[in-house]
């Protein structure tokens, strides 16, 4: 029966995919709508199940639809909500499809709040809507990765139980669902997690709507969940069910033990809960039911799209929610393109790398002088190098100076750190006056002759600027600057030479040779 | 973007953390300097002189940068002199070590360069890279210029 319910399912799906988008933008009006119908019908649907099981069978195949790329590549219609709104269609289809008969179930705006931690205008829509399934479903691969998320929802869930409705019962529910949630993330089995998760349902439903059944539930409900997951089995009273559960069983056997990180109260519920359901249901199934079980889930998992690549999006927008800001919102949609399975995270991070890259690159090169023309990041590369290695040359080469001049030891720092020539300094090194890897090769010529430059400073200072002038001219051409450049440099050059004639004591300072000297620093020199 | 933002308010403060520094130390040196000294006392003194400036800018950034943190570490090591020396074998080894990387989308050979130029950044991302490129570009401009100012002052 689940085999052909499901394909029968499967292919109606496509069909439905529009209106997930249509759901989306009339959401608001969706609600409302639903609750009247809830409400006029709860009583009646709730005891038949054949359709409820029916109806879970829809709800795995739209569960295997929310992973699809269609829903998570909605485009901008989606920002208001921003990723809630995938969500919210398929609730209300879920709504569509379960009809009443998940009508005003405790837990439902719970699972509505875990999807949605971070979207304040949602709770307001909740208790309207009933979203538990799909929404659980899209949210247990996330779970699986985010185990902490995972528990504060089971928290709140805990809480949201406890206080309005004062049923223990139901918290076991909700502990329960939450195990089997866990197990069939780890898993990886979509198809009996609805089953479950459905048959765990009923039982809170029953308890919150006051039918009679919550009746009988009180009745038999010892604190544990075994009464209530019998209930859940009694009243569903279908084979499909107990494979489920069957293959439940087992997997609850595997999952257990690795699920056990720090839940607190809820894991010890949980497994409590677990355990009693392995031994009811251990007994009562048979076991090839758990194979047409298996195959169940294979075939969802073959309709479904990449899940491993969905849960990522979600995973990664889980963790961005869980920070509960605008930005990351903002930010994921921004990134998100229609474009297949090129809009996994690898892709997206690695455009993201790209765009870092750019900007910094942009950062450099307006550090690095005169290499604002140049386009090719090869060729900025190069840019960047070039100027590094120069301003680690002329440390070199002026620490070389410093060794060689003999210090008058009588100097003011202030004087040093004043405005002028920090203003001065700022002002020549964005435009360096002179590519410092042609200064090296000269440096052996300064280091030579240390001690008949000892005596003199001002003989040091002409000879470094002959120097420099030797080095400059036959390397004019090759500057950044045009010829005009190149000509003020010469001027420069002269009224230096004309200044060490009258000054012995010649300044030797790159300002001086672009002219980009404050006029007070020259009227001191001269 | 975080390093521009940064920059122009600490930016002052590095530069007279590492000018007051500077000077200290070559006071310190000159109190020791001989009278006539020879041409190898000057290359001792200019080793001491370019090894503080650099340790000294490494140590004005605050708080420290990749790249200051490899260059104190450098020096501490006393690896430096000889780092900067041999060229050639640290050439050789940085190449080795970025050509596993794979990550290099830009010229390999101008990413390697610029890995060998800035410390530190032998192990670095690329991104990362960039960033303290951009970072010990701009204090290496300011050290210059303050290194410049003094050469001037002496030589007044």
């Amino acid at each position: 029966m689940d085999i052909a319910v499901k394909d029968a399912n499967i292919e109606p799906e496509k069909g439905n995919e529009n209106p997930i988008n249509y759901h989306a933008t009339n959401m608001s009006s969706d609600w409302p709508l639903n609750e009247n119908i809830l409400t006029n019908t709860s009583l009646g649907i709730i005891p038949t199940g054949n359709s409820i099981v029916e109806s879970s069978v829809c709800s795995s195949a739209l569960m295997a639809d929310s992973f699809c790329p269609q829903i998570w590549d909605q485009p901008v219609s989606v920002q208001s909500l921003g990723y809630c709104d995938v969500n919210v269609p398929n609730n209300a289809r879920t709504k569509d499809n379960f009809g009443p008969t998940s009508a005003s179930t405790g837990w439902i705006p719970d699972a509505i709040l875990r999807e949605c931690m971070y979207l304040p205008t949602f709770p307001g829509m909740v208790p309207q809507s009933m979203p538990h399934f799909l929404a659980d479903s899209s949210c247990i691969e996330r779970e699986a990765r985010f185990s902490c998320f995972s528990g504060e929802n089971f928290g709140d869930m805990m809480n949201r139980y406890i206080v309005p409705e004062n049923l223990n019962s139901n918290s076991h529910v909700l502990a329960s669902m939450q195990g089997q949630h866990d197990v069939f993330a780890s898993g990886g089995r979509k198809m009996s997690m609805t089953e479950s998760s459905k048959e765990a349902f009923l039982p809170s439903e029953y308890g919150t709507e006051g039918s009679p059944l919550k009746n009988k539930k009180t009745i038999e409900s010892s604190p544990f969940s075994r009464v209530e997951a019998k209930l859940g089995v009694g009243t569903l009273a279908n084979d499909s069910n107990e494979v489920e559960f069957s293959s439940r069983g087992d997997q609850e056997l595997e999952g257990s033990p690795r699920e056990s990180s720090g839940k607190g109260l809820g894991s010890k519920k949980r497994k409590r809960t677990e355990q009693n359901r392995e031994l009811d249901e251990n007994n009562r199934v048979p076991e090839p039911s758990a194979e047409t079980a298996k195959d169940n889930a294979e075939i969802q998992q073959k309709s479904d799209w990449n899940p491993t690549s969905t849960s990522k999006p979600a995973g990664k927008h889980g963790k961005q929610g869980s920070q509960g800001s605008d930005l990351p919102k903002e930010e994921y949609i921004r990134v998100r393109a229609r474009r297949g399975q090129a809009t996994n995270s690898h892709s997206l991070s690695e455009r993201l790398r790209r765009e870092k890259i750019s900007e910094r690159m942009k950062f450099l090169q307006d550090l690095v002088p005169g290499c604002s023309k140049v386009t090719g990041k090869a060729v900025m590369l190069d840019e960047i190098i070039n100027y590094v290695q120069s301003l680690q040359r002329q440390v070199e080469f002026l620490s070389m100076k410093l060794a060689t001049v003999n210090p008058l030891l009588n100097f003011n720092i202030e004087g040093l750190l004043t405005k002028d020539t920090i203003q001065s300094c700022i002002g020549s090194s964005s435009s360096l006056p002179f590519p410092p890897d042609m200064i090296m090769p000269y440096l052996p010529l300064h280091q030579t002759p240390p001690g008949l430059i000892q005596p003199g400073l001002s003989s040091f200072g002409i000879s470094s600027n002959a120097l420099r002038r030797s080095i400059n001219s036959p390397f004019t051409s090759a500057f950044k600057e045009s010829t005009s450049q190149g000509l003020s440099l010469w001027e420069d050059e002269l009224h230096n030479v004309v200044q060490m004639e009258i000054n012995s004591s010649a300044p030797l300072s790159s300002q001086d040779l672009t002219g980009s000297l404050p006029p007070g620093h020259i009227k001191a020199e001269l | 973007m975080n390093t521009h933002n940064q920059l122009p308010s600490s930016h002052s403060s590095v530069e007279s953390r590492f000018a007051s520094g500077f000077l200290k130390a070559l006071k310190k040196m000159n109190k020791n300097r001989p009278s006539s000294p020879s041409i190898r006392d000057t290359y001792r003194r200019y080793n001491f002189i370019r090894v503080s400036a650099y340790g000294l800018m490494a140590s004005a950034v605050r708080p420290g940068r990749a790249w200051s943190h490899a260059t104190l570490w450098k020096i501490r090591n006393r690896t430096f002199h000889r780092a900067l020396m041999k060229r050639s074998r640290t050439h050789s080894l940085t190449r080795r070590v970025a050509r596993g990387n794979p990550r290099n989308e830009l010229g390999c050979e101008q990413v390697n360069d610029l890995r060998k130029l800035v410390p530190g950044g032998e192990e670095m991302k690329f991104c990362r890279l960039l960033n303290e490129t951009a970072h010990y570009m701009k204090c290496l401009q300011a050290q210059v210029q303050i290194m410049r100012n003094i050469v001037d002052h002496y030589s007044t």
